[in-house]
């Protein structure tokens, strides 16, 4: 991958994971609305990877919420990762290995989260 | 329902504020939240990080389209604002909420003074005769770099290119290969130690850490203006969502209102990439640092209270 077609492919990422992002917001907000839930109501449903699905299934506002906010805070991630490979491609090992690294350090963020 | 509105309305004007002078919303956002709805400092921070993740992924979007944001410079740096980010978010998790609350003012009062500075520096130039021919409030009061580097990319598009500081790209080697057309980046060990303040900042208050990146990449490594503000908004997304992990998997984030916030923002700071044009940046510069001001000295009282 040349470089400047590089960024533009991992612009339009970045750009879709806004775009996704905000709609799933959006349509969690409209669940809140519909449900009247207020948002200082408490408590506030915890982050819970087995009841995203639940609540997805079951069309409840958290689950659109949640699932908004994941692809908020992992579209930087994915960014990442898909600069990784364009690197990759165009043979730039130094990179690839510093994008691994922003890679282990957002892995290791996630998982002194889950830890404490 | 009215709660819900004015939460949206906030995020609007939080973000709008922050995309017209340059500033993320993370600065407003914090205060907002914690003195206006009467959250816990650290859901109010949780919820800003998730505002930060989503103006910089959609500002950046747009910069790395347009070839402005520096790729591989913004990748190397994020190593470092990542960990320390990380590093950040386990520390807010210790910190008495008080202790927060004075660090946050302190915070406050900084980015406020900078922008005094700013105003006063652009000034001087002016009285100085140097060329102006672009509505002075259009650089921002970014004389020294843009103090933030969450900014639209139409503000960004209008901001000053540096001539000081920057050396033509030419030799090889890992500073060549992080360098861009017409300036050559160097004192990385600095903008290491910069990105690693950046990092911390984020994650303990919330907001993008701009506020020292850029300088940090504009008069420290030689980047130019534009070049470090785009660059810094890409790497936001990187650090604001590490510190977040570490929110999100600890409780530190409330769906109910980290999503209308990042809503407002979101239309606040597209809206004002639209309205930049017609808004008198002077006057809202004023009124911004005397919320700043006045905002700091609540959330001192609070800490100290």
């Amino acid at each position: 991958m040349k470089a400047g077609r590089l960024e533009r492919t991992v612009g339009l990422v970045l750009g879709a994971g806004a775009i996704v992002s905000v709609a799933l917001l959006a349509i969690g907000i409209a669940g809140m609305i519909a449900a009247h839930i207020g948002p200082l109501d408490r408590p506030f449903p915890p982050f819970d990877l087995q009841r995203l699905t639940v609540d997805l299934a079951s069309l409840k506002p958290a689950g659109f919420l949640w699932l908004g906010l994941l692809a908020v805070i992992l579209t930087p991630s994915i960014r990442v990762i898909a600069s990784l490979f364009g690197f990759a491609a165009a043979g730039e090992r130094r990179m690839v290995a510093v994008a691994v690294v922003v890679l282990a350090a957002i892995c290791l963020s996630a998982a002194l989260g889950a830890g404490g | 329902m009215a709660e819900l509105l004015l939460l949206i309305c906030g995020g609007v004007v939080a973000g709008a504020f922050g995309a017209l002078l340059g500033l993320g919303g993370g600065v407003l956002i914090v205060p907002l939240l914690t003195l206006g709805f009467g959250l816990p400092l650290r859901e109010a921070v949780g919820a800003s990080l998730v505002c930060v993740i989503v103006t910089s992924s959609a500002a950046a979007s747009v910069y790395l389209q347009r070839d402005v944001a520096n790729l591989r410079l913004g990748m190397t740096l994020e190593m470092f604002t990542a960990i320390a980010a990380m590093a950040g978010g386990l520390v807010a998790f210790l910190v008495p909420d008080r202790l927060l609350a004075v660090m946050f003012a302190a915070l406050l009062m900084y980015v406020a003074l900078t922008m005094v500075r700013a105003r006063d520096a652009r000034d001087n130039r002016d009285a100085g005769g140097a060329p102006n021919g672009r509505d002075s409030g259009h650089t921002s009061g970014r004389p020294n770099g843009d103090s933030s580097g969450e900014v639209s990319p139409e503000a960004a598009e209008r901001a000053e290119r540096p001539s000081g500081g920057a050396e033509p790209a030419g030799s090889g080697g890992l500073m060549a290969s992080l360098s861009g057309p017409g300036y050559r980046v160097r004192n990385l060990g600095r903008g290491v130690l910069g990105s690693l303040l950046a990092g911390v900042v984020s994650a303990l208050f919330g907001v993008g850490g701009g506020i020292v990146k850029v300088p940090v990449m504009n008069l420290i490594m030689g980047v130019p203006i534009r070049v470090a503000t785009a660059t810094s908004n890409l790497m936001i997304g990187v650090t604001a969502s590490a510190g977040a992990l570490i929110y999100l998997f600890r409780g530190g984030i409330d769906p109910y209102v980290a999503a209308p916030t990042a809503l407002g923002v979101f239309a606040g700071a597209s809206l004002a990439s639209r309205l930049s044009d017609r808004v008198d940046l002077g006057i809202l510069r004023l009124l911004f640092v005397a919320v700043l001001v006045i905002t700091a000295a609540q959330m001192a009282l609070r800490g100290f209270g």
